[in-house]
């Protein structure tokens, strides 16, 4: 059963197409992760799936719906999304930010209720904030802050989590801490997730399904045993891999690489 | 479950605090209300004001009061929260502490609209002056019009940035083109054209009352419905759209409204600057960035403001006036230096 379907979808800015037909499924209640280089049109599909960017042919499909043709509001309840570098207005405490993620359940004026409040702070619980809560969110440090958005993006209540580099400008420690979040939601409550991440390993180890992108086209997708592949990793980054088995979670991860000699 | 009511408890606190804040700001209104009365070439005590306003005094008071400083009070504070609360929307949609009024060229569409009829009818400028707030929210409103058109692009709708930076463009145009007209203009227009460009209060008259309390009612009450809308936009596009933001549609709602009620505040006391800038900001530093809060207390900090401008311009070189506008501005210059300085890091 897939989640989100994209089919056959042309996106891009103004003139120039970053992806081309492209179709892919993202299985339900997973944890679904893009790879590819730089440029290659990952953040780009996340944002179609996302209803940010509108596609210039084909549809992406919620529940068997095309996004496009549903209320925003309604996707919003369905679907929260965490982008990149999400900057919060100066002044506001953790716990109003993470309110904000209510937005979409609130109607009219819409002071916070009762259910509100309980997601919220269930929201705040379980990404290990209670002692911040009253705090300016730009008085915490980049870890922390991750985690508010993140918090933010649970609090919308909503089946699908879609995060752009959640991890990146973290240190090691807190990488896994946020991935290990993600992972435990997905695992306790059947949240699907889908991200990008450009750490191969973590990519490897934390999901169940793999979409490997080069130059707005899909090169392969399936579960970490069939993407981590070294001539997979070849055709994606251009580079000859080392792939080994990971001692904590038995998946492929890419022990050390080197460029690929280009062809005369 | 206790630690829950602690919870809510803190929130709670955070609320009252704010509450009370904005009651302090009304509070400050009506002492420079009193100070207002009091100031000028014949004085009021406050007795004297409550007395008059409740019919009880001399008639000379009667005059002065209803038929001088009460309406004039009025506009400084009508304009005053207008110009505010348009700067507070503008600077929500565009994420820019730096965006007010007078950045999208507000002001000087209605200063070029008011300065093309007088140069073009001089005989007739004594005379017209109810059609000069016409003229001037015209003139606002065909500025704001030009810029979204130019700001505005298919496929990708109305970037805040590209906003601001032709609204500052084109206010550029305009001030040299008023520059050029100025040259038409005899000594005694040019004189009156200089005076509203500097923002006095010069339609302190019930007339313009009624021209600008309907702007003011209407639009200062939605902008405030819009509030959670506002908080979600200052989040920036993408996390706007993922908290189900209708984002073009509701930019564009608050875009008309934040230019309905500078032009009609400009209309009437001409070219007052900074308060759309100083007056959501003030108010930020003093309740945070939640609108539901932000919005009522810019409004106050913004009449407040005028009121004590106007009042000041007043009494500095009693008997003549120094317009409001300048008053504001000499406040305001230092406190947009010092806002500068404090965005660099």
């Amino acid at each position: 059963m897939s989640a989100i379907k994209v089919d056959q979808v042309a996106i891009g800015y103004s003139n120039t197409l970053i992806i081309d037909d492209l179709s892919v499924s993202i299985p339900e209640k997973k944890i679904t992760t893009i790879i590819g280089p730089n440029g290659c049109g990952k953040s780009t599909l996340l944002k179609a799936i996302s209803r940010v960017l509108k596609t210039k042919r084909g549809a992406v499909y919620l529940d068997g719906r095309a996004i496009h043709q549903l209320e925003t509001k309604e996707v919003a309840k369905k679907m929260a999304i965490l982008p990149q570098s999400a900057n919060a207005p100066g002044g506001l405490t953790v716990f109003e930010l993470v309110s904000y993620g209510r937005f979409p359940h609130q109607s009219g004026f819409g002071s916070l209720k009762k259910e509100d409040y309980e997601y919220i702070y269930w929201a705040i619980d379980v990404t290990g904030l209670n002692e911040f809560k009253d705090r300016p969110v730009e008085a915490l440090s980049g870890g922390q802050r991750q985690r508010v958005w993140i918090a933010m993006a649970l609090a919308q209540d909503t089946e699908i989590l879609i995060l752009d580099e959640p991890t990146t400008y973290l240190d090691l420690a807190h990488q896994l801490d946020i991935l290990l979040l993600l992972q435990r939601l997905n695992e306790e409550e059947g949240r699907t997730i889908v991200m990008v991440l450009h750490d191969l390993n973590h990519a490897s180890r934390f999901s169940d399904y793999m979409i490997a992108m080069k130059n707005g086209k899909l090169v392969k997708e399936g579960t970490p045993e069939e993407v981590m592949t070294c001539p997979n990793l070849q055709l994606v980054f251009n580079i000859e891999a080392r792939i080994a088995t990971c001692p904590f979670s038995d998946n492929p991860i890419c022990l050390s690489y080197q460029l690929c000699q280009k062809d005369r | 479950m206790k630690e829950k009511n602690n919870k809510t408890h803190t929130q709670h606190r955070a609320k009252t605090k704010n509450l009370i804040i904005i009651g302090v700001l009304g509070l400050l209104i009506v002492v420079a209300f009193m100070i207002s009365m009091n100031t000028g070439f014949i004085k009021l005590t406050p007795l004297e004001v409550i007395r008059t306003l409740f019919g009880l005094g001399t008639e000379k008071q009667h005059l002065i009061l209803f038929e001088f400083r009460l309406p004039r009070i009025i506009i400084a504070v009508l304009v005053g929260m207008g110009l505010a609360v348009s700067g507070c929307v503008l600077q929500g949609i565009s994420r820019n502490a730096l965006a007010d009024p007078g950045i999208l060229g507000i002001n000087a569409g209605a200063g070029l609209a008011v300065m093309l009829f007088i140069s073009f009818f001089p005989s007739t400028a004594a005379t017209p002056v109810f059609l000069l707030p016409v003229l001037a929210f015209f003139g606002a409103g065909v500025t704001a019009v030009i810029i979204y058109s130019l700001a505005y692009k298919r496929h990708e709708g109305i970037s805040p940035m590209r906003l601001l930076l032709t609204g500052v463009a084109v206010a550029a145009g305009i001030s040299s083109a008023m520059i050029v007209l100025t040259l038409r203009l005899s000594p005694e227009n040019y004189q009156f054209v200089a005076t509203w460009l500097a923002g006095s209060i010069w339609g302190s008259n019930w007339k313009f009352v009624l021209s600008l309390l309907p702007w003011i009612l209407v639009l200062i009450p939605f902008v405030f419905s819009k509030a959670r809308v506002l908080n979600v936009l200052n989040l920036g596009d993408l996390t706007a759209t993922g908290l189900g933001a209708s984002i073009e549609k509701e930019r564009r709602i608050l875009l008309a409204a934040a230019v309905g009620l500078a032009g009609a505040s400009v209309s009437v006391s001409g070219g007052i600057g900074f308060v759309g800038l100083i007056g959501p900001h003030l108010a930020r530093q003093l309740v945070g960035s939640r609108h539901q809060f932000l919005i009522p207390a810019a409004a106050l900090t913004g009449g407040l403001l005028v009121l004590v401008a106007d009042t000041l311009g007043r009494w500095i070189l009693q008997p003549s006036e120094i317009p409001a506008g300048i008053v504001v501005a000499v406040i305001g210059a230092p406190y947009f230096l010092y806002l500068l300085s404090r965005l660099k890091d």
